[in-house]
């Protein structure tokens, strides 16, 4: 039995190697230093989910899944429907992850997921309500990375956005007596805007975006910037224990935005069609 | 929305101006069995960070031969909230927990110390908005403070959009009806990122102009820092220049 | 003798620009010196160096140090030696080469809560600290009581060529033990004890300051004059 390893090594030699390719403009899996990973993604792969979506990104999988259920809203407010984002990277996922409660990546992965709908406004949490104060919707978005390659904030995000955007929620009708029949007739969840995240590492001073495990074991830092239909900055997340210059910073939200717009385009285009491949 | 942020003349209603940060104070070495401790008060944000170590590594597998291991905990306590928060430790808790180490990392020569750990607590007493960069702040002092190398001090400050503007410094209220909020944090020295987080809606010239409200916050939190170590340290002295005594 | 020119520093300010050697407590960028400790700086011919006001004990090979037990194996004794690292006392080097944990108990010498004056052996950044109580003015420590200093504020302590740790022993009528981690062992009557506790504390608040020697000089001839 080989030794337990707590995480990727990457050879030194791979390391020069990275270093000499990204002097060349290029990474060593042949990519320019900015471009993404093959993207592909496929709606309603769940049937027992309201909406769901299953992205791959490179060699990172990930299943996303929303429940629209009813619930009851938080006292503060009483007035807005619920959203609840978790996320877990399988045991199968990699040599590396490991059963039990999630860690802290998968805590932030989690948040910084739950920052974006929230934030982008994408869901009218106002319209996710039955009665005020008593009946609401709940709507849980579950993410589940299959195979992790690095990139979990991304695709996680085409992901969520993909299975909110083809999801239905059932419709319900209040009694007299303020008791609740839940239909069996579905109505669309409707999303204003669609919030893509695009991560980018710092390696060896160089900028590369859609990062791989490979290449995040090398970064210094990494930058996830989310952006909204309207291209607006919606959420952000700085990680890793490296640094970014202030022109650096500026310079991301600029890239960023541009990425989104054909980040959007691909997943609208798998909304309208069922899937879509890059 | 219910509350106006601003009103006619772009004043909040705290009373400050756009760029205005709250009162900031800090004491050094406030915890006497600690190797180093800060208590911030940013608003009214009370938070104490304290520092042991650098010490052995418990457990022992989580030791790095070459390089100091840092342990962060950003805790708030139950009665530091407007309703009582629940003691166990949140997701909330966690991830700041992580982006604050990720933040002070990068500031600590962490190869002086090999086989070592630092452990950084932050125990919020009263929260306000811009916790997590009142916390940092404060840990960054008490790390100076227990005499750990460091590359530069670590100065935090978020800034935001609330009514339509953009603001430095966000408060509690105007965090939870404002627009966005970018908490930053910054080595001052060297003119680096090293905390960067964003929620809320912001145009790509409004995040523009939010990151250099935020830096130029992060650097007025850096003179208090500053002045609270010198203060401290070496009161109303001045250097002596003779070289022998 | 060449002028230096000292301020007070914190972590990341700029202690000097220039050509100059860094010779303590700084990172170098450029021809910036970045000081790394609060402390004193000082820019003089021999190079940019920091000196802190805090801080752990690094242990250096020669250090005299002045450590607890504070645990044992069948091997070696575990020395609390106010550092980030323990010092390992080896039972071989005080029971001899033909030491066997079957013959021989490590308690039998020394017990845990002992306090001793050794010697760091050798140190690097891979293992603990290797410390000895070989030598002469090595051992366990018989009798006296402890006082602290900040490690970085033993220099001041000694004074120049030992002068402070002189004064403060004749004013005093006791017999200090200055370990490099700060720790002391102060022998004596009470009274003389007490009075070297107050004398550590000025030291403690002061150490950044000019005319130390006359200030402690100073805290004696007041207690004298209050006692008579």
């Amino acid at each position: 039995m080989s030794a337990v390893r707590k995480a990727v090594v990457v050879g030194t030699l791979r390391k020069s190697q990275m270093k000499e390719q990204l002097e060349k403009g290029k990474r060593l899996d042949g990519r320019d230093l900015l471009q993404q990973r093959k993207l592909s993604i496929e709606t309603g792969v769940i049937e027992k989910a309201s909406g769901s979506a299953r992205v791959r990104l490179g060699d990172t999988e990930i299943v996303a899944g929303a429940k629209v259920e009813m619930g009851r809203p938080f006292p503060d407010t009483p007035d807005q429907g619920l959203l609840i984002v978790t996320a877990e990277v399988l045991p199968i996922a990699s040599a590396y992850a490991e059963p039990g409660p999630p860690n802290e990546e998968a805590i932030e992965l989690a948040r910084v997921s739950d920052r974006g709908i929230r934030e982008s406004e994408m869901l009218d949490f106002s319209k996710l309500v039955i009665k005020k104060g008593e009946h609401v919707y709940s709507v849980f978005v579950d993410v589940a990375v299959l195979n992790d390659d690095g990139g979990l904030f991304d695709a996680a995000s085409y992901a969520i956005v993909s299975a909110l955007s083809t999801a239905k929620r059932p419709n319900a009708t209040l009694a007299e007596d303020g008791s609740l029949t839940v239909l069996d007739e579905t109505s669309d969840l409707e999303v204003k805007t669609l919030p893509v995240a695009t991560t980018f590492a710092k390696i060896d001073g160089k900028i590369v975006f859609d990062p791989n495990t490979e290449e995040q074991s090398m970064m210094d830092a990494r930058l996830t910037l989310v952006t909204d239909s309207e291209g607006k900055f919606v959420a952000g997340q700085k990680g890793g224990s490296g640094v970014f210059t202030f022109e650096e910073i500026r310079e991301l939200a600029r890239t960023s935005a541009e990425r989104g717009i054909e980040i959007r385009k691909a997943i609208r285009d798998t909304i309208e069609n069922g899937s879509q491949k890059t | 929305m219910t509350t106006t942020l601003l009103n006619a003349d772009k004043i909040r209603l705290d009373g400050r101006k756009l760029d205005e940060l709250r009162p900031v104070k800090i004491d050094v070495g406030v915890i006497k069995n600690a190797d180093g401790s800060a208590l911030i008060e940013f608003g009214k944000n009370k938070i104490i960070a304290a520092v042991y170590g650098p010490k052995e590594v418990h457990p022992r597998h989580l030791t790095k031969p070459d390089r100091a291991i840092v342990k962060c905990r950003y805790h708030m306590t139950p009665f530091s909230t407007d309703t009582r928060k629940n003691p166990s430790f949140s997701r909330r808790e966690i991830e700041i927990s992580k982006v604050i180490r990720q933040a002070l990392e990068p500031a600590i020569i962490l190869e002086d110390y090999p086989r070592s750990s630092i452990e950084v607590y932050m125990e919020v007493l009263q929260s306000d908005g811009g916790s997590r960069c009142a916390a940092l702040s404060a840990a960054s002092v008490a790390l100076a403070d227990a005499g750990i190398n460091m590359r530069d001090l670590v100065a935090g400050c978020a800034a935001g959009k609330i009514g339509g503007e953009i603001v430095l410094d966000i408060d509690d209220t105007e965090d939870k009806e404002g627009e966005a909020d970018m908490p930053t944090a910054i080595m001052p020295s060297l003119g680096l990122v090293t905390l960067f987080q964003l929620d809320g809606k912001l145009s790509e010239s409004e995040f523009q102009k939010t990151f250099e409200f935020a830096i130029k916050g992060c650097m007025k939190v850096y003179q208090i820092q500053r002045e609270a170590l010198m203060n401290k340290y070496f009161g109303q002295s001045e250097p002596m220049q003779e070289s022998t005594e | 003798m060449s002028s230096v020119k000292r301020k007070y520093v914190v972590p990341g300010d700029v202690v000097a620009e220039g050509d100059f050697r860094p010779v303590a407590h700084v990172t170098q960028h450029g021809n910036k010196f970045i000081s790394t400790r609060v402390g004193m700086a000082e820019v003089g011919q021999e190079g940019v160096r920091v000196i802190p006001l805090s801080g752990p004990y690094i242990p250096r090979v020669d250090d005299l140090v002045i450590g607890q037990i504070v645990d044992y194996s069948a091997f070696a004794w575990d020395v609390d030696i106010n550092s980030p690292f323990f010092g390992v006392l080896p039972a071989q080097s005080v029971f001899g080469r033909e030491y066997s944990p079957a013959d021989e108990s490590l308690s039998s010498k020394f017990a845990i809560g002992d306090h001793l004056t050794c010697k760091i052996m050798s140190f690097d950044r891979t293992r603990d600290p290797l410390v000895t109580v070989s030598g002469p003015g090595l051992g366990k420590v018989e009798k006296g009581e402890i006082v602290k200093i900040s490690p970085t504020k033993v220099p001041r302590l000694i004074g120049k060529k030992g002068l402070m740790i002189k004064s403060i022993e004749t004013a005093t009528n006791t017999r200090l033990a200055i370990g490099q981690n700060g720790i002391v062992v102060t022998l004596g009557p009470s009274a003389g004890v007490e009075m070297v506790r107050r004398a550590i504390r000025l030291i403690e608040e002061e150490a950044h300051l000019a005319d130390l020697g006359s200030k402690v000089q100073a805290l004696f001839t007041a207690s004298e004059s209050a006692t008579n």
